[in-house]
């Protein structure tokens, strides 16, 4: 009987405090039972090995105590999706920027390089390994123990169960474009062209209390392709205005514009179009010492505005291959049954 | 109607949809088998056997926590006394499980009537 009681200690160790004494007195008397039995059907006493095979039916011990805990979970099955959710959202919208900006450090930042590839490429990779699985396990963690504390204080779960299927967002059609946003970039893109006309246009931009910013000669294409590209895109909001669904003509117009501008920032943060800064009682050195401050700064930022610019272009070509996909009819339309088969 | 039914389990460890359901649909049917079971008082041991001589198998893993849910919520009585000089727990149903026990006999006959019918109209349908 030594076996039984190894076996029940180990069951034991499991267990709630509270009921340990009790559930082990019940299981032990079942388990004694069990083996007497065996034992008259056989005329003889069982051996450990036999009493070995009976406990191994039962289980190892801590599924055994299992089935007496109270089901525990950190997040449960309501919030489970959600959550799930939220950590594609948070590998989509914070870890993979990540990685792309760092690439786009690599590729583009020469001193960035220098910096890491200096001691070889190895340590290099190394390096982002290490720094990825840190950035991955803390925002997982961050949303993990978010999530949990919702568990426990049950706030989603009870905000979920006060819903209103009136107020469920309507079927949205990914191919319309929302008057509203038209309404808005037009507006945007007007008020945008006149500034840029009105302060741009020539090479000195700011002038007050004898204060002076000037920009290169360089200036004259950004200042002309920007103007062409804003065009474009107020002459595009127009069109999707009285026509708030995108075409694949009108698509491949934004992407291109977004292409051309893209294509000019980028250009611009690396072409030190900051000619000088003249203030008075500040001397010449202090000022160009600023104003080479400004175009390293900008030069800095080229790789992390390729990414962005990538990640445009990407969403923009996106939208011309889901018009191929999608024959141009009006979602809203559609009735439910057709939606669902 | 010959039916050819595989107890095994998918070679990576998950069962098959038949062992699933049927697991399923037993975890109902041993709620209402213990406590039509304990109209009688018995312990542990003989309620498991009383169960696996009825080919309603039931581990003590499963078992145990069932009476112990069952007690917590007033369904079951139990009570420690020894008996052959061990200390063995009885349980019975209380007066609010011979309750219970009438109203999931009623819904069992109901359910169990409505699944012939459809079982039934399928039939004629077939042929």
């Amino acid at each position: 009987m030594e076996l039984i009681d190894r076996y029940l200690h180990a069951v034991k160790f499991w267990l709630p405090r509270k009921q340990r004494q009790d559930i082990i007195a019940e299981l032990s008397e079942d388990l004694r039972s069990q083996i007497e039995d065996k034992e008259r059907e056989l005329g003889r006493k069982l051996n450990d090995s036999e009493v070995a095979a009976i406990l191994k039916q039962v289980g190892p011990p801590v599924f055994v105590a299992n089935h007496f805990l109270p089901q525990q979970y950190l997040i449960g099955p309501v919030l489970f999706p959600i959550y799930r959710f939220v950590l594609k959202i948070a590998a989509l919208g914070y870890l993979v920027p990540w990685i792309l900006v760092w690439i786009g450090f690599m590729i583009f930042s020469q001193s960035y390089r220098a910096e890491r590839y200096s001691r070889g490429l190895i340590p290099a990779v190394g390096s982002l390994w290490g720094s990825l699985w840190l950035n991955a396990f803390i925002t997982v963690g961050v949303v993990t123990i978010v999530f949990a504390v919702l568990e426990r204080t049950q706030a989603l779960t009870s905000a979920l169960q006060n819903w209103d299927p009136q107020k469920l967002p309507p079927v949205r059609d990914p191919n319309r474009i929302p008057r509203s946003s038209s309404i808005i970039e037009f507006i945007v893109g007007v008020l945008f062209l006149m500034w840029w006309v009105n302060t741009f246009s020539s090479q000195t931009i700011f002038r007050f209390n004898a204060i002076q910013i000037t920009l290169a000669p360089v200036w004259r294409y950004f200042f002309w392709g920007f103007l062409f590209v804003s065009m474009v895109n107020v002459a595009l909001a127009a069109a999707n205005l009285f026509h708030p669904h995108w075409t694949r003509l009108r698509a491949s117009v934004r992407l291109a514009s977004d292409c051309a501008g893209s294509v000019l920032f980028c250009w611009l943060l690396k072409s030190n179009f900051l000619a000088g800064i003249t203030v008075p009682n500040v001397a010449a050195s202090k000022a160009l010492a600023v104003t080479n401050a400004i175009n390293w700064w900008d030069s800095r930022m080229v790789p992390a505005a390729i990414v962005i610019c990538i990640v445009i272009a990407a969403s923009d070509v996106y939208r011309i291959v889901r018009l191929k996909g999608t024959p141009n009819t009006l979602m809203p339309h559609t009735s439910a049954s057709a939606i669902l088969g | 109607m010959v039916c050819d039914v595989h107890y095994m389990t998918h070679s990576d460890g998950t069962m098959n949809p038949f062992e699933n359901l049927r697991l399923e649909m037993r975890r109902g049917f041993l709620v209402l088998a213990v406590l039509a079971s304990l109209r009688t008082e018995q312990y542990g041991y003989t309620l498991r056997k009383t169960l696996n001589d009825q080919a309603m198998e039931i581990d003590e893993g499963t078992l145990y926590p069932l009476l112990r849910r069952l007690e917590s919520q007033g369904l079951l009585v139990s009570q420690w006394r020894e008996e052959e000089k061990r200390n063995k727990r009885f349980y019975r149903l209380s007066p609010e499980g011979k309750k219970v026990l009438k109203q999931l006999l009623t819904e069992w006959d109901g359910m169990s009537s409505s699944l012939n019918e459809i079982l039934k109209e399928q039939h004629h349908g077939a042929y």
